[in-house]
């Protein structure tokens, strides 16, 4: 079988780009040779910033394949069939008539592969999906397309792409120009000898070792996975700065190195090291390391001017500028903020019943935690947001605990990522985005499509996240309902009625709480049953998914799937029939009174069950219930004439789906 | 080495070279050289455009009152438009660096992704900051939109930090120490000027008088447009901007007040652009 080679040259994609077509382009290579007509084995694709590469062997030719296609009708007008006929490459006179329509027949013909490879290239690159692209004079992609390698063996495949023709000459490392490109076998090594590791992973294993020559080199920020794609030829080179500015607070200079430069700190005995490490794409090591060198010396003047500024005018002044700083239009200032999330804090506290001390100190944090956002080190560094605010507030003498819940109040970063270790950041972490989301649909600025701009689904995964893997019962309608309310007291306006904004809210951070539960291995059907109960927390929920997918299967599950089933489809076809509540001296029957009775006990049983969130035990009460249901249905007339007895019948069974819901909507089961 | 100046001329001539109007900064304040109505303005439309122009940068938040070794309330920028964006608008732009000495066998010279959006002129574009050892020095940007209109042809702009560069050609480590010409220092140039200019942006820029001349300029603005005269228009509403820069830098703008600020001038903006566009079509007609 040949070797197709496609190379995509391109001008610099972003590192977002590059991961984005490395987890595509393996399967959309298969599936694009595949729907030209050509079936491959042995694909390999290699991504990097200027060049997306693909290979695979395919089939010298594709089968004739008999094809009939119907056109447009017989009747039609002469341009009308002209059209079609000319779309399948026949004459007018060619096509076939009947039925009513023309036809265009063939008997189909064997391709060779090169006149269907240009087909699955187009595939390809209108099949990658980037999260942002551009326009350019030629086309939209993620960044320009300005050359195509595309070869069967040692042959180049003629097309065009983007208005770039292909050809068998790709471009090798900046300063070393173009270079020959013999076949899909010698590709790398092709590159190779123009300074270009074309594959991710061989660079990052170069990369890597070069580091670790380097010395313990650290990259608390995550910066490696991005410098792979940064680089064509990665040289690691070291460089120094001045033991000084090891003075400043460890993460100042690490986020001086890390954010923006990429580079690597290096750490000797635990302790920061005046040197780093950084990738080099080329150039002359002395002067490229020099230049790094001086503009982290830059860096970390910055910091040091920024940490004296700082420090100079303390937190108290920082605080007294929050009145005049906006937090989001429409939502009034940062020391608004600040006041809401105090107030969030406090009842969080009291809702997981911290210990005063701690309360005490988060609700102080609270007040400080936004401060640092005027600062002028917060203003050079974003990412050093809560940590400037916690020096500072150690500065001012604030107790520990204070300073430890404002440090790591911000994360988790994104989704997924490091949780406050600190238990008061995790309490203030919570009250600060379950605000900004509360207040953010107050406002109508919840996110729309992919639009996000004020980071909600990262601040409701981290609400989400912190709250599972503490334990906390949150009270989520409440806080939120809180927030609201003080946006409100605040004097500013709304946009949405806060009964529809709220529970949108509680809504919307929930959604969060599914992906977690799918890696879990509950189901889509579970999740809707879980959420059909009407639980408020993100903790409920996950107790409740769990529960019924340790349930799955179970012919005691089906039950109640069944019987509840026959609750709803009655109580609903009859809901104006349904009395306002249940009279017992109506009760005629054993089997009502035995209803009734395993109702009283089952709401008392589920209500304590689910207080404890052991919703096994929960879905055992609701078990129970079955048998009393079916001997109701079956002995008790419920649509009897006498629409008063009728109405006590229904007002029955609606109480008991009320019940049974509470430990999911099981209906959304499958039967 | 060469001094400040004559890497200006070095940049002029590549680029008179390569076919660009060499034009001079604009005589109203701007941010940044994309404000230049010979950017934003050209930008527009499907006629071809090339031009090339050192622009004094002049954000008053940035002044240092001269202290800081690159921090100025002016700055000096070199700025490219190559309208439509030609298929090797890299490569030119490296054939520049090597122009004013810059050797790409020398340098780590890399593209690193940045993107740029300016709320108040409704433009964007997709692009890089160009480093050269980990220094970033060019930012380079295929326009996306401008004034709010989808820019077709796209073109592609490069602005040049002037002082970051000249800085790192001459070797030293404060800009007030390059050579400015012969015998002349940046500082003997400006020093004084930015003591001065600090001192006004941030001490005594009359701020009541700053807030009155945007709306003042605002309703100009809006008068030349129902006038028909977008480039009048469109003066008035750099300065409806240098107003607002300089309420900034006093702390004047309430915060709540802020986003309304930049509506009104992305507003007067997008109107500016469409005039412009319709008077360029009428020209074509």
């Amino acid at each position: 079988m040949p070797d197709l080679l496609i190379e995509i040259g391109c001008e610099e994609l972003p590192a977002a780009a590059c991961r984005e077509a490395e987890r595509q382009l393996p399967e959309l290579l298969t599936r694009s040779l595949s729907e030209a007509g050509l079936e491959s084995r042995d694909s390999r694709t290699h991504v990097g910033p200027r060049r997306l590469a693909a290979i695979a062997s395919v089939p010298p030719q594709r089968d004739a394949v008999a094809t009939q296609q119907r056109g447009p009708r017989a009747d039609a007008p002469e341009a009308a069939r002209a059209g079609f006929a000319r779309k399948h490459g026949l004459a007018v006179d060619e096509l076939e008539q009947r039925e009513g329509f023309v036809w265009a027949v063939s008997d189909g013909r064997a391709a060779p592969a090169v006149e269907l490879v240009p087909d699955a290239v187009h595939r390809i690159v209108a099949g990658l999906q980037f999260a942002k692209t551009m326009r350019w004079p030629g086309g939209r992609f993620s960044r320009p397309i300005r050359w195509l390698v595309v070869k069967l063996d040692d042959e180049v495949v003629e097309m065009e792409l983007a208005g770039v023709a292909s050809g068998g000459e790709s471009r090798g490392h900046r300063s070393l120009g173009a270079v020959r490109v013999g076949s899909a076998a010698s590709y790398l090594e092709d590159l190779r000898g123009v300074h270009v590791l074309a594959d991710a992973a061989e660079r990052r294993e170069l990369i890597v070792e070069g580091l670790n020559t380097a010395g313990e080199w650290i990259d608390p920020m995550g910066k490696l996975d991005e410098v792979v794609h940064l680089v064509e030829w990665p040289v690691v080179l070291e460089g120094r700065f001045d033991e000084r500015y090891l003075e400043l607070p460890e993460r100042v200079p690490i986020t001086a190195m890390q954010s923006h430069q990429r580079y690597f700190p290096v750490v000797r005995e635990g302790r920061l090291d005046a040197r780093f490490a950084f990738v080099a794409n080329g150039g002359d090591a002395a002067v490229v390391a020099a230049g790094n060198e001086e503009v982290l010396v830059g860096r970390l003047e910055d910091a040091v001017f920024a940490h004296d500024k700082d420090q100079a005018r303390g937190i108290a002044a920082m605080l007294a500028e929050l009145p005049r700083v906006s937090f989001l239009e429409g939502a009034g200032s940062l020391a608004d903020k600040a006041e809401r999330v105090r107030e969030l804090a406090r009842q969080l506290c009291d809702r997981v019943e911290v210990e005063p001390p701690l309360r005490e100190a988060v609700a102080r944090a609270a007040e400080l935690c936004k401060a640092d956002l005027v600062s002028s080190l917060v203003a050079e560094f974003s990412d050093l947001q809560g940590y400037a605010g916690s020096l500072y507030a150690r500065d001012a003498g604030e107790p520990p605990e204070v300073c430890d819940a404002i440090a790591d109040h911000h994360l988790p970063i994104e989704a997924g990522g490091a949780l406050p270790a600190d238990e008061g950041a995790a309490l203030l972490s919570v009250s600060d985005k379950a605000d900004t989301v509360a207040v953010a649909f107050a406002l109508g600025a919840q996110p729309t499509g992919s639009r996000d701009p004020y980071g909600l689904r990262r601040a409701a995964a981290g609400i989400v996240a912190i709250a599972l893997e503490r334990g906390y019962e949150l009270g989520l309608v409440d806080l939120m309902a809180e927030s609201v309310h003080m946006l409100v007291s605040q004097g500013h306006e709304l946009r949405r009625k806060p009964l529809e904004a709220v529970p949108d809210a509680v809504d919307f951070v929930l959604d969060r709480v599914e992906p977690l539960m799918a890696e879990e291995g509950v189901t889509v059907d579970e999740m809707r049953a879980a959420r059909g109960s009407g639980v408020t927390g993100p903790l409920p929920l996950a107790a409740l998914c769990r529960a019924l997918r340790d349930a799955r299967g179970a012919d005691w599950l089906a039950a109640i799937r069944d019987a509840y089933g026959r609750c709803i489809r009655i109580t609903a076809r009859a809901a104006e029939q349904t009395a306002s509540e249940v009279r017992t001296s109506m009760f005629e029957m054993d089997e009502e009174r035995a209803l009734c009775a395993a109702l009283t006990a089952a709401d008392i049983e589920i209500a304590d069950a689910a207080a404890r969130r052991d919703y096994a035990s929960a879905l055992d009460a609701a078990a129970l219930m079955v048998e009393p249901i079916n001997a109701y249905f079956e002995q008790v007339m419920v649509m009897a004439e006498d629409p008063a007895l009728r109405g006590n019948r229904l007002k029955l069974l609606a109480d008991v789906v009320s019940t049974l819901r509470l430990v999911g909507d099981f209906e959304q089961l499958p039967g | 080495m060469s001094t400040f100046q004559q890497m200006i001329a070095q940049l002029q001539a590549f680029w008179e070279a390569e076919g660009c109007a060499i034009m001079q900064p604009y005589h109203t304040e701007v941010g940044a050289g994309t404000s230049n109505p010979a950017t934003l303005l050209r930008v527009l439309g499907p006629k071809p455009w090339r031009t090339a122009y050192v622009e004094p940068s002049i954000r008053p938040d940035d002044g240092r009152y001269g202290e800081n070794p690159y921090r100025f309330q002016q700055h000096y920028q070199y700025q490219v438009i190559l309208k439509p964006a030609p298929d090797d608008s890299q490569d030119v732009y490296l054939r520049s660096l090597a122009a004013i000495g810059i050797d790409p066998l020398e340098h780590d010279i890399r593209f690193v992704e940045d993107n740029w959006e300016s709320p108040s002129l409704g433009a964007w574009g997709l692009g890089w900051e160009v480093w050269m050892d980990g220094m970033e020095i060019t930012q380079f940007t295929y326009f996306q939109q401008a004034g709010g209109i989808e820019l077709e042809p796209v073109s592609v702009e490069m602005t040049y930090g002037l002082d970051r560069i000249g800085m790192h050609l001459q070797k030293v480590r404060r800009a007030q120490d390059m050579e400015w010409a012969p015998g002349v220092s940046w500082a003997d140039v400006y020093l004084e000027n930015e003591r001065q200019f600090s001192a006004y942006n941030y001490e005594l820029a009359d701020t009541e008088m700053l807030a009155r001349h945007f709306d003042d300029h605002e309703a100009e603005a809006g008068r030349c447009l129902e006038a028909n005269l977008p480039l009048p228009a469109y003066d008035q509403v750099l300065k409806c901007s240098h107003a607002f820069n300089l309420l900034d830098s006093r702390r004047a703008i309430a915060v709540t007040d802020r986003q309304a600020y930049i509506l009104r001038m992305r507003r007067l903006t997008q109107a500016v652009a469409r005039a412009y566009l319709a008077t360029q079509e009428g020209e074509d007609a």
